[in-house]
């Protein structure tokens, strides 16, 4: 055989290649959605979430008892949901049960990409012990049950107020605003406030927690934005964060700074002395743990200062649901069940010791578990923890998220963001997001 | 007529086996590139026919079903005001990355030409950060930029070189462009080197010799003879950084996250499909890009490449 003399001359020939070609992308590409089973026993269900899974002793007893063994897949916030839209709008298999954040109920309720909980489970007597269920109803419909219960709460450095001077601590912004320049002017932190002004969805929520502490909400009825007025709480949350950094009381090394960085490394690492939208477990998960943070036994959780006195806090829980491309819905539910059961979170947040605990885990989103790990001491400031959840936490959206969410969010934080570097004025950040948000609103 | 036939099938059968025989050996070739074929049209040619359709069409799960558009997508796109100071942010990450990664890549591969003791090992540690992903190496370098904790700020505070907070990324459009280019051009660097020396490697040193004698300084052998040859070399490392400039993502996504002082059009790609999941914008977008990389790399192709016989 001669190669170099070679000339593809049998056209029959390259029909074929084409036609494995396109079974091989057809077999790669295709569908497994439309191949869902009622089977549960004997099943291996895909898991997957942002955070950690639970112990595997933990997994193995959930299979004892149902017959489901669980592959868990733990992937990045970011990444996760990317893959939540990719399978969803390619039709293919991803998961069983996988993320349903707080943010996306509208979304996912408006794409119909997530079973209704109510096909497999009986959601109602759950709403009880479980207040931000709510959040993930959608006209009656439940897209994913809360696994915790994250909300948005200040936290203070209590020795280094303490060293600035003050006694008392505040209970209006106006106050809270005082004291971080009495700390500020002491000495004792260069810049006291820790704000997140890196242009990522921390910022968002930062000012949905802020415009709370003002006396409002972002988005009123039908979505009508509620911030566009000078004197409404919105706008004043908006310039209040802007000129904290302007002031001196945000470091500018914030403008690229995320939720994440902010806890991680300026908080737990004493360099400010409050942050004003915290994460509600951070206390116990970070800042009073040592091989983390440098301010052990020096954080504290405050009631959120408001306009004229405690305000309420916004929660941000994480939810799991099951996918419409689910192989095996019935076994996922019979997972998510267990996984959001009171018993197992309660465990899972260490009420019985280390063995059962999931890394990084926050608090139960059922107040009962919730309550037992309070009676048993197993959380920092629980009480006040407990008493912020029952009475204060509420959805950033009291009228629900709106499913063009992700593109008004993208809106929030980066004209936050150009207003806190200056690169636009408040009332030109205001402009736009009310724009953006009216064109979504006239398009939704 | 039988056995007039049997003798005429026996005739034939050796013809048959080597019709048969030939047809094998043709059909080989085409079985040992399938796999190839089915890589590339799998997943590029059959994703590239249907990102060009579909850009032609309202592709969004939030307002179905799909339906043709136009022109429509790409009106969008022209009217996005965040689209726009993406490409304009892409055009300063084409500009400066291209001309700094060629013109490092040919100072490092010039240093590289002559042999020396540890030149292995000197390219061995050359190929690092082309080898590391851009989200491993933005990492890397949000650590070196950050401004409350980073390397950077307090070495040049610790030495009093300049005030607090001296290197932002975020703060100026310019600057964070710049310093988030910097980390793209320390990974696409090597490459450009080991494509530039491979093509320095070939060159004949008979050629230097004879300058030599003719007279020819060192900066004449570089100007006249090196860089001349080299031009095979320095035509492909330009195309792929254009290509992955024009790609950018990891880095101004982890450094800047989505601040408009720093966003390329490939994120605001995935903004538009994954996150307001306007899919229809998205494939409009990518076919843009898609276009312009085309062009662009046609355009260098014929400007630097010249065809070499040695």
């Amino acid at each position: 055989m001669q190669w170099t003399t070679w000339r593809p001359s049998g056209k029959g020939l390259i029909v074929p290649s084409a036609v494995v070609a396109v079974a091989a992308l057809v077999a790669a590409c295709g569908g497994g959605g439309d191949s869902a089973s009622t089977q549960t026993r004997g099943v291996t269900i895909g898991v997957a979430l942002h955070t950690d899974g639970p112990p595997k002793s933990a997994l193995a007893e959930f299979t004892k008892e149902t017959g489901i063994k669980v592959k868990w897949t733990n992937i990045d916030w970011d990444s996760l949901q990317t893959k939540i839209s990719a399978a969803a709008t390619s039709h293919t298999y991803f998961a069983d049960a996988t993320d349903v954040d707080w943010s996306r109920v509208g979304e996912f309720s408006k794409t119909g990409w997530f079973h209704p909980m109510g096909d497999y489970l009986n959601t109602s007597p759950m709403t009880a012990d479980m207040p931000q269920l709510a959040g993930f109803t959608v006209k009656g419909k439940v897209i994913g049950i809360p696994y915790d219960a994250s909300f948005l709460v200040t936290t203070v450095n209590k020795r280094m107020f303490a060293k600035a001077g003050i006694t008392r601590m505040p209970t209006t912004i106006d106050e809270y605003t005082a004291d971080l320049r009495k700390v500020k002017a002491a000495g004792v932190a260069q810049y006291p406030l820790n704000i997140p002004f890196a242009a990522a969805e921390g910022l968002s929520t930062y000012w949905y927690q802020t415009t709370a502490a003002f006396g409002g909400a972002v988005l009123g009825q039908g979505y009508a934005p509620q911030f566009e007025a000078p004197s409404s709480p919105g706008y004043n949350a908006m310039q209040w964060m802007v000129d904290a950094i302007k002031q001196g009381l945000v470091s500018p090394g914030n403008l690229n700074t995320t939720d994440a960085q902010g806890q991680q490394n300026l908080m737990a690492k004493g360099k400010v002395s409050s942050t004003f939208a915290d994460y509600s477990g951070n206390v116990g998960t970070l800042y009073d743990v040592k091989s983390a943070s440098t301010v052990t036994g020096q954080v504290t959780y405050l009631r959120t200062p408001g306009a004229a006195g405690p305000a309420g806090n916004v929660g941000n829980p994480d939810g799991i649901g099951i996918p419409v491309t689910a192989k095996y819905p019935q076994a996922a539910a019979k997972f998510i069940e267990w996984f959001t059961s009171a018993r197992k979170q309660a465990d899972f947040a260490g009420l019985h010791g280390d063995q059962e605990v999931i890394e990084g885990y926050t608090f139960p989103s059922r107040l009962s578990a919730f309550k037992r790990l309070v009676a048993g001491g197993k959380v920092a400031e629980g009480d006040r923890l407990f008493k912020l959840l029952s009475t204060g936490a509420r959805p950033a959206f009291p009228q629900g998220i709106p499913p063009w969410y992700g593109q008004f969010s993208n809106a929030v934080y980066t004209n936050i963001h150009g207003a806190a570097t200056g690169e636009k004025t408040v009332a030109d950040a205001i402009k736009a997001i009310v724009e953006t948000a009216n064109r979504l609103r006239g398009g939704s | 007529m039988t056995q007039t036939g049997a003798r005429a099938g026996a005739i034939e059968a050796p013809a048959l086996r080597a019709r048969r025989r030939l047809r094998a050996d043709r059909a080989l070739p085409y079985a040992l590139v399938a796999p190839l074929v089915v890589f590339i049209v799998g997943l590029a040619l059959v994703p590239a026919l249907f990102t060009t359709v579909e850009a032609f069409f309202r592709v969004s799960p939030l307002d179905p079903p799909t339906r043709f558009a136009g022109l429509d997508n790409f009106r969008a796109l022209f009217d996005n005001d965040a689209v726009r100071a993406a490409a304009v942010n892409t055009l300063l990450y084409v500009v400066i990355g291209v001309s700094l990664s060629t013109l490092l890549g040919i100072v490092m591969a010039l240093s590289l030409q002559q042999p020396f003791r540890g030149r292995s090992a000197v390219i061995a540690v050359l190929v690092l950060p082309w080898a590391l992903p851009g989200v491993v190496e933005a990492l890397i370098w949000s650590g070196i930029f950050d401004a409350n904790s980073g390397l950077l700020n307090s070495v040049l505070a610790s030495l009093h070189i300049t005030g607090s907070y001296p290197v932002l990324v975020g703060k100026d459009r310019f600057a964070t462009i710049g310093l988030i280019e910097l980390v793209q051009v320390w990974q696409m660097t090597p490459l450009s080197t080991l494509l530039i020396l491979a093509v320095l490697q070939v060159i004949p040193g008979e050629l230097y010799d004879a300058a030599r004698i003719d007279g020819c300084s060192p900066r004449g052998l570089v100007r006249h003879i090196t860089l001349p040859l080299a031009r095979p070399g320095i035509a492909i490392a330009m195309v792929q950084a254009l290509v992955a400039t024009l790609n950018v993502f990891d880095q101004p996504y982890v450094l800047n996250g989505a601040a408009s002082t720093g966003s390329s059009v490939m994120m605001q790609t995935y903004f538009l499909s994954f996150r307001n999941l306007d899919f229809g914008a998205g494939y409009a977008l990518s076919l843009l890009v898609t276009v312009t990389t085309l062009v662009l790399a046609v355009a260098v192709v014929r400007l630097v490449y010249r065809r070499v016989d040695l």
